[in-house]
């Protein structure tokens, strides 16, 4: 294997370069081993065979991979046999990849959340139901790991105890977003890390529209939760389309820009999302569950606290937007608002700003 | 020819305190000259002119003798125009001009102009009080700073406005007949700031009335033009009103800075600084090489609002730190230390993000990165020193013009502050506290106890909602002080809810935990 991580570290080389070099000399030792003059007579341009000798000889075989062993970072390269066979049929598949954690179970179904990292508080709430439940039907989430919808799915599927996989667009061992430490642990553990990038690759901006085809490419099923018209996830559905996977959107309000990307793709023929459980069954996979916890009903609040939950919805408001549409004292509703979030009726998605949790009881 | 000495009695602004200080004049025979010695700073030294030819306008030219000024104690640095009238009668005692047996306990203060007109000076109030108490009987002051003189009563006020005057008063001992004082006016209209010009806005109402009671620092969050600094502006006219001594202590400040108006010396409202958020750290803690009081000083007993918290400089901010503690900032500098006091109520506002619509996203585009770095602007110890924190939000049309109930006036909100702090004094007798913000962490099991079923709720709500120990402690004094605007002798259980609500934003933006 060290070889082949030589062969993926050469920088300057594109991926179509590269299959061409392997499909030329074989494998990558054979490469490694192949002479200057020999190089250039197969064909070789010279600026590649300059790459080439240069990385050979400032490279050390052996150190560079026990350093990666170290870091506990696998490798995979297409000529092997436990490759993503998903991955293997998309168009520029790419030569390596990288990963900490395992790689996706290609026994099992898999399901690709994406979507805005500015996104609402509803939408991250979507984001992570439909993540949980797809963990609880058996599903693997499979996503980006940014911050917002992203790491949402994510977090619902580990909430949920399920399988999820994360594709940086950076190398695997570099935590980006970084607020997103705990999640990237998480992750190792519940699943796994992966990225087509070389261990120490920083995350520029131009490698995470290519990392979004092995988001797709993994997936059997992607859904858009929150778009913005041009947005990452709309590549992320594009070439979804473009493999031939199955593209779901949440709809969103006519004019609210964050849904204008998802009702485009409505729009184009994508799924609606109009309820999770409707989601998943019409992706006909069998035994999703309920909630695990039933939540109180409406009916036993009293008076009061009934008033005010009627008053909230799933954007955030605030206390004193509550104090003025109520008409209460404030006391009764900070206690009314504690009151409620003990028993996850509702939640506190930022300082004094609440939303409903519930969105399909009743 | 024998030489002649006199010996006149001034003194020097030291912090908002005095220092006594002495002029020392002495003509005898020798080359003719004028020196003066003493530890001068160079408007002091520039003294020398301006008496001079003054005294020689008015017919009195210096005798081609030599005269010697000193000034004693000669440690004390003196700067500032205040010594030129006392520098004038002890050369003109000296000279024999005036008598001099009437300068002893007379302290003598003043700027002369060339034409012998004495000029007001900064800080006045500060120098007659500090005499008043070292038992001197009289004190000539420029007629312009006679009101503020007159606050400090017990003393004899001589208002002079000419050179002229001054020899007029210290030969024929007019003084002693002098009997009526200048009455500093009533100011003629109280600030028309009154909280029942807000409509609505009952949230953020309700959380200045808390914050004033027990005099919690507060901060309010809001969108743009959400009414956060109309709020602010209206916090003082709740503050119960000043107490005689108060008013002294804060027109010594003012006057100190020059701050002071003549006609209606005394300072009897509460003051309300807001200072722009590009102030130096030197504008708001006092500054200076003989400092003078800063907005923090200007503030006491009254609010520092803090508008756009976020765009002060770190290091301005950092300042707030000590005098936020201990109610007082200690300046050290060449010239000595000096002690300003400063125990004022922080009122802060903020946008929640730089666009400042969060979480309404609809109209915020701010991504989690910006979020972040906008909130990370204001350091962790200053948040901690802030009890109270809320958000305020726009008002929507309706609120703002529909059918309007009579809003509560501000007289009557601060008639039930005035309750619930006198409670707390009541509690608090015989310790230094005096308000539920002030008590210290070791004794909040004493004041803040709560019976089994709050414990059980407290406890329930720690785990549940990540409170660090700190916030635990701001919850409990808070919802002391509602138990107290209640005059509940316990805690209950919705002032612990209300107090928790209340709590400064520590798990503000969870998109970084995603």
């Amino acid at each position: 294997m060290k070889y082949e991580y030589w062969f993926a570290a050469v920088a300057g080389i594109g991926l179509a370069k590269r299959m061409r070099l392997l499909e030329l000399f074989g494998s990558a030792k054979q490469l490694y081993h192949t002479e200057e003059k020999e190089l250039l007579k197969t064909g070789v341009d010279s600026e590649t065979v300059t790459l080439l000798i240069q990385s050979r000889q400032k490279w050390q075989l052996d150190k560079e991979w026990e350093k990666l062993e170290e870091r506990h970072i696998h490798m995979v390269t297409v000529e092997q046999g436990y490759y993503p066979r998903k991955l293997s049929r998309i168009a520029a598949a790419p030569y390596a990849l990288f990963y900490k954690g395992a790689l996706p179970d290609e026994e099992q179904k898999t399901l690709a959340i994406v979507g805005a990292r500015n996104c609402s508080e509803y939408g991250r709430y979507l984001a992570t139901e439909i993540g949980a439940a797809a963990a609880r039907a058996g599903l693997q989430v499979i996503s980006g790991m940014a911050l917002g919808i992203d790491g949402a799915g994510h977090s619902g599927a580990i909430r949920e105890h399920g399988i999820t996989h994360a594709v940086l667009g950076c190398g695997v061992d570099c935590c980006y977003p970084r607020q997103n430490r705990s999640l990237y642990e998480a992750l190792c553990l519940h699943g796994g890390v992966l990225s087509e990038f070389v261990p120490g690759t920083p995350p520029l901006p131009q490698f995470f529209p290519r990392r979004n085809r092995i988001i797709s490419g993994l997936s059997d099923v992607v859904v858009v939760v929150e778009a913005r018209e041009r947005s990452g996830s709309l590549i992320t559905a594009d070439y979804a389309l473009e493999q031939g996977k199955d593209v779901y959107a949440v709809p969103g309000r006519v004019g609210e820009q964050l849904s204008a990307g998802c009702n485009r793709l409505i729009r184009q023929g994508a799924g609606i999302v109009i309820s999770i459980e409707d989601f998943f069954k019409e992706l006909q996979v069998a035994g999703i569950s309920q909630p695990p916890e039933q939540l109180p009903a409406k009916k036993i609040l009293e008076k009061d606290a009934c008033l005010v939950y009627s008053v909230m919805d799933l954007q955030p408001k605030s206390i004193s937007e509550l104090v003025e549409k109520t008409g209460l004292q404030v006391d009764r509703v900070c206690s009314i608002l504690i009151g409620l979030e003990n028993v996850k009726m509702i939640r506190e998605v930022s300082h004094s700003f609440y939303v409903r949790s519930e969105m399909f009881s009743e | 020819m024998l030489s002649l000495y006199s010996i006149v009695r001034t003194a020097i602004v030291h912090g908002i305190e005095s220092v006594p200080v002495y002029v020392e004049a002495d003509v005898s025979d020798g080359l003719p000259m004028f020196e003066m010695v003493g530890l001068l700073s160079a408007e002091v030294r520039e003294a020398k002119e301006r008496v001079r030819t003054a005294l020689r306008n008015l017919g009195h030219t210096l005798p081609a003798r030599r005269i010697t000024i000193n000034l004693y104690p000669a440690y004390v640095k003196k700067s500032g125009s205040s010594y030129d009238l006392p520098i004038a009668v002890a050369v003109l005692a000296a000279m024999g001009v005036i008598r001099a047996e009437l300068l002893d306990r007379l302290l003598i203060i003043g700027e002369i102009g060339l034409n012998g007109d004495i000029q007001p000076i900064h800080g006045v109030l500060p120098l007659v009080a500090q005499a008043r108490e070292q038992g001197i009987e009289r004190c000539m002051v420029p007629s312009g700073n006679e009101t503020e003189a007159a606050l400090a009563e017990q003393i004899q006020i001589l208002p002079v406005a000419h050179l002229r005057n001054v020899i007029h008063i210290l030969n024929t001992e007019e003084f002693e007949n002098k009997e009526e004082r200048a009455v500093p006016k009533e100011p003629e209209e109280k600030s028309c700031l009154d909280f029942s010009d807000i409509h609505g806005q009952h949230f953020v109402k309700r959380a200045c009335e808390v914050a004033v009671s027990g005099m919690h620092h507060m901060l309010m969050i809001g969108p743009p033009g959400a009414g956060k600094t109309m709020v602010a502006k209206r916090i003082p006219s709740i503050l119960p009103a000043l107490t005689r001594a108060e008013q002294l202590e804060l027109s010594k400040i003012y006057s100190v800075c020059g701050l002071l108006d003549n006609q209606s010396a005394l300072l009897t409202e509460r003051p309300f600084r807001c200072p722009h958020h590009t102030i130096s750290p030197q504008g708001l803690s006092g500054g200076g090489s003989v400092p003078k009081p800063g907005e923090i000083s200007l503030a006491h007993k009254g609010v520092l609002f803090l508008d756009e918290l976020t765009e002060f400089r770190h290091e301005t901010l950092e300042i707030l730190r000590q005098p936020l503690e201990e109610h007082q900032i200690r300046l050290v500098r060449i010239s000595g230390a000096y002690t300003f006091p400063a125990d004022f109520m922080l009122v802060c506002a903020m946008n929640p993000c730089s666009c400042g619509y969060y979480p309404d996203r609809e109209r915020c585009n701010c991504s989690p990165a910006m979020l972040e770095r906008y909130t990370k602007k204001i350091s962790r110890p200053l948040l901690d020193r802030i009890d109270i924190c809320v958000e305020a939000r726009q008002m929507e049309y309706r609120e703002l013009t529909g059918e309007q109930k009579q809003e509560e006036s501000s007289e009557t909100i601060r008639e039930r502050v005035a309750v619930a702090q006198e409670r707390q004094r009541h509690r608090f007798r015989g310790t230094e506290l005096c308000y539920n913000s002030r008590i210290p962490a070791a004794d909040l099991e004493k004041y803040c106890s709560l019976t089994e079923k709050e414990k059980k709720y407290m406890e329930h709500i720690y785990e549940k909602m990540g409170l660090t120990a700190r916030t635990y402690h701001k919850i409990l004094k808070v919802a002391r002080t509602l138990a107290d605007m209640e005059d509940q002798t316990d805690i209950g259980m919705n002032h612990l809810s209300e107090a928790i609500c209340y709590r400064s934003a520590d798990r503000q933006y969870r998109e970084g935990a995603v």
